[in-house]
């Protein structure tokens, strides 16, 4: 029994054998060195992805879902090695020396992922989708998380304690800035070659979109692109799963902090919940008074956000837990189970118990379509008044 | 050194007069020209001709369009433009000329 492995090619999905598919990574990544600048570069890398595409479609039929690695292996040798053209060095000579160290340097790279199935993190800025200087961007990247949600927290942090301003600036000037492929690569821990296909896909995508005469053809192709980039971030994003939860750090008493840890987060939910309904039912928290100035709903919404922080921790180390757990395989889904199991009978006995011994609860349920009715006229108000 | 051997690099060069050939007469798509190709001395493969077609086509001697095919992805179809059309026929002129040297020499 063979692994089989889902690619992309030419916005099409194919399912190699793991063979075959290291071979096919291999080939087109020394054609990607031999390329080196050549100006059209990654025009040619996807015509060649579209020629192999093709080939593989012959070789399959409807009872035939996977390329098998000897068939690929037959595959590439017809496509024969990448050649550098002849009338080509005239113009690119000076670049030659070059292109040869940055292609050896590409290699050692393309080793180093073989080896370790991804490539280790590293905290970078980036600057793509930046605010300001990236750092949340970068931060994101490293926990795999929405940046949004990083820079609320940095914003919280600013408010409160002003913290989060300092903490950004020193952040801005010691962490380096991602700025080659392969420090991108590190930033998000997914191989350089993994980006490089989905980048060379989307310019393909728009290459293609320009040939299409009609707007038919043009929606037909942009549907399949889209499932296809879908699967392929999905395989990316089950590859790195894999690799963590081959290398995540495994302690025996996992399994007891486990059932601790969920009980700890069910109880956090539990006084979260409960704090939404003093403030629905009562107007404060926990006796709390809001500032007058503060309408219900924006506390509400701060109350969200800190919750989410605050238990964000408690959700690492349980997923550190279930990384560690779940590398034998099957333990896998049996202990995420038992987890959730754990977890949802602490939040619905307490809420039972809340609701069977307060009335204000059932109160502060009504009042929430009210409340929305609220938030929306407010938000109506500011944004006239603007 | 056989023949075939001593050939190979005219053969490399002569590749882009007959890749010009082959798509005057009527759009193709890489296929088609490695077929017509493999039936004669100048068999190629995908690796060596995409490299040459995009210098071609950024020298501005061909054009492609894209194509959708019945089964697979799309594809491109490769025709020539006017500066492609002129460099054939000052390549063929040139053919002539050296074939016609070729025979004259040495011969008395």
């Amino acid at each position: 029994m063979n692994k089989v492995i889902t690619i992309n090619l030419g916005g099409n999905a194919y399912q190699l054998e793991e063979g075959g598919y290291d071979a096919l990574r291999a080939y087109l990544e020394s054609a990607a060195a031999k390329l080196q600048g050549n100006p059209d570069r990654d025009e040619i890398l996807s015509d060649i992805e579209l020629a192999i595409a093709e080939k593989f479609r012959a070789l399959l039929a409807s009872n035939k879902n996977v390329v098998e690695t000897k068939e690929v292996a037959a595959v590439l040798a017809e496509m024969g090695p990448i050649e550098v053209d002849a009338g080509e060095t005239a113009g690119t000579g000076a670049s030659k020396t070059g292109a040869a160290g940055s292609a050896s340097g590409q290699k050692t790279t393309g080793e180093k992922t073989a080896e370790s199935g991804g490539t280790p993190r590293r905290l970078y800025r980036i600057q793509e989708g930046a605010m300001i200087a990236g750092v949340c961007n970068g931060i994101a990247t490293y926990v795999n998380i929405d940046p949004t949600l990083v820079r609320l927290a940095f914003v919280l942090l600013t408010l409160f304690w002003g913290t989060g301003l300092l903490v950004y600036v020193v952040m801005a000037v010691v962490v380096p800035e991602a700025r080659s492929p392969e420090e991108k690569a590190a930033a998000s821990g997914f191989p350089a070659t993994a980006q490089e296909f989905i980048r060379r896909a989307r310019e393909g995508y728009y290459e293609a979109m320009k040939g299409f005469p009609d707007r038919k053809a043009r929606r037909e192709w942009r549907r399949r692109f889209k499932r296809e980039m879908r699967a392929h971030a999905d395989h990316w994003r089950y590859n790195w799963h894999s690799y963590w939860t081959e290398h995540a750090p495994f302690h025996p008493g996992m399994g007891f902090a486990l059932p601790f840890l969920s009980l700890l987060q069910g109880a956090a939910t539990v006084v979260w919940i409960c704090a939404i309904i003093s403030l629905l039912a009562t107007g404060a928290i926990f006796g709390l008074v809001l500032p007058a100035n503060v309408p219900v709903w924006v506390a509400a919404l701060l109350l969200l956000i800190a919750y989410g922080i605050l238990v964000a921790p408690l959700k690492f180390a349980r997923r550190s837990c279930y990384w560690g757990l779940g590398r034998a395989r099957y333990a896998w889904s049996f202990v995420y189970l038992m987890d959730a199991i754990v977890w949802l009978t602490v939040v619905v006995v307490l809420l039972c118990l809340a609701f069977h011994f307060h009335p204000e609860l059932q109160n502060a349920i009504h009042s929430i379509p009210s409340l929305a009715h609220q938030a929306a006229d407010d938000i109506r108000t500011w944004w006239h008044g603007k | 050194m056989s023949v075939n051997e001593k050939f190979s690099a005219i053969r490399k060069g002569l590749l882009e007069f007959l890749v010009l050939q082959i798509i005057a007469a009527e759009k193709v798509y890489v296929a088609d020209i490695l077929r017509q190709l493999s039936a004669t001395e100048f068999a190629t493969q995908e690796g060596t001709l995409y490299p040459l077609l995009s210098r071609m086509r950024r020298e501005g001697l061909l054009d492609y369009e894209w194509k959708e095919s019945e089964a697979g992805p799309p594809r491109k179809y490769y025709e020539l433009t006017a500066k492609g059309r002129e460099q054939l026929r000052e390549t063929l002129e040139y053919w002539g000329q050296i074939n016609g040297t070729v025979k004259k020499l040495g011969q008395k």
